[in-house]
């Protein structure tokens, strides 16, 4: 994210997530021109892990050409538990219908921004990267 | 008549140290059972050994659910077949919204079992009906499930899930915690709309206080991870002025 005017807004959400043995890193910059005075950056970094084997790492870049430019950075890390895979397949879902239900709570902040056909596509190929990680 | 649940000395390991140790009950299909006793009594563990929560190990006994072995099951089988377990502690799900968490349970259920799965619409106006009966905020479905709901709004919300999903055994673990006397009056009368002589409820708690409103047929005493008494509603009662310490002794 490059700000080049004054007075610039932008904000980023990321979502990743970890199952099996994969680690996923976050690395984005964020940068100011001396000129763009007033600019402002959110960006938000959420991480979940499936599984105990995998990791989540954040490394934000932030670059302030200008005294007066506000970035911040937010980041969590959250682990879908026993508990509550635990709690849906007490409802009757499989274990793997609990993960997608989980995941799809956790990516829904950014699925409900794109168009309804990207978001059914996205939806379906996460179920589809799933399968078979819930062990 | 065959019972709809039976269960034969069983014996459950919790991280290598006993829980339960011999613990036999027998309930019929329509019967309330209470289960009262003292803390660390193995209440929770039984309900949870009910609905297959892994990490608790069967040492020993059977439990039988309508004649079968209910041991042997998935926990999401044995949903399906009718086991609900009411939460002490339910957990929040982020960004799941309550709506979309039942249809998903409700539907997976019915798949199943064979069933066809309901439509969106249809299902909408029953948990609509059921919620407008315990008092719950249409608004409340919209929200993630359980994440930021009040003591009441959970218990209300598992009442809520309850009357949804039609189970034959209810087991009840400490409804009554974190209730305020008009919620648990909330909570106990769903409860009681469900009581039918096709269904029977196990409800665990410490006090007599809910039995006062869900009043059960019969009621065991748990001590030391077994049944060391059982006896009508006035039991309840009778703990309640005399305390568990006779009975931790009895134990002991």
């Amino acid at each position: 994210m490059i700000h080049l005017g004054k007075n610039t807004t932008s904000r980023i959400i990321s979502k990743g997530i970890a199952a099996g043995r994969s680690q996923n890193t976050y690395r984005g910059l964020v940068a100011s021109h001396r000129r763009a005075s007033g600019a402002r950056n959110f960006t938000n970094c959420d991480s979940l892990l499936i599984g105990s084997h995998c990791g989540a790492h954040t490394v934000p870049y932030m670059e302030a050409k200008n005294s007066s430019t506000v970035f911040e950075h937010e980041a969590t890390t959250s682990k879908i538990s026993d508990d509550m895979l635990f709690y849906c397949r007490q409802r009757g879902m499989s274990a793997e219908e609990a993960t997608a239900l989980v995941v799809n709570g956790f990516v829904k902040d950014v699925l409900q921004q794109l168009p309804m056909e990207f978001a059914v596509e996205t939806q379906k190929l996460i179920s589809i990267s799933l399968e078979g990680s819930v062990g | 008549m065959k019972p709809l649940l039976e269960i034969r000395g069983l014996e459950v390991e919790v991280g290598g140290k006993k829980i339960l140790n011999g613990l036999d009950l027998v309930v019929e299909t329509g019967g309330v059972h209470a289960i009262m006793g003292p803390n660390g009594a193995g209440k929770s563990t039984l309900s949870y050994v009910l609905a297959g929560k892994p990490g608790y190990e069967v040492t020993g006994g059977k439990v039988l659910f309508d004649g079968e072995n209910l041991l042997e099951m998935e926990p999401d089988e044995r949903a399906a077949r009718g086991l609900f377990l009411a939460f002490q502690y339910p957990m929040e799900i982020p960004g799941v919204a309550t709506l979309t968490f039942l249809r998903t349970a409700f539907n997976a259920q019915r798949k199943k079992r064979g069933q066809p799965e309901l439509s969106v619409p249809d299902l909408m106006k029953r948990v609509r009906e059921i919620a407008a009966r315990l008092d719950i905020n249409p608004e409340m479905l919209r929200r993630p499930l359980n994440v930021g709901f009040s003591g009441g709004e959970k218990k209300r919300n598992e009442t809520l899930q309850m009357a949804l999903l039609e189970p034959r055994l209810c087991v009840l673990d400490e409804t009554d915690s974190g209730l305020d006397i008009d919620a648990l009056k909330v909570v106990s009368e769903g409860v009681n709309r469900l009581r039918s002589p096709d269904r029977a409820f196990v409800v665990i708690t410490h006090y007599q206080r809910l039995l006062d409103h869900i009043v059960p047929d019969v009621v065991h005493v748990l001590s030391a991870g077994r049944v060391v008494r059982s006896g009508g509603k006035e039991l309840a009662l009778e703990l309640e002025a005399t305390g568990y310490a006779q009975y931790q002794n009895e134990a002991a």
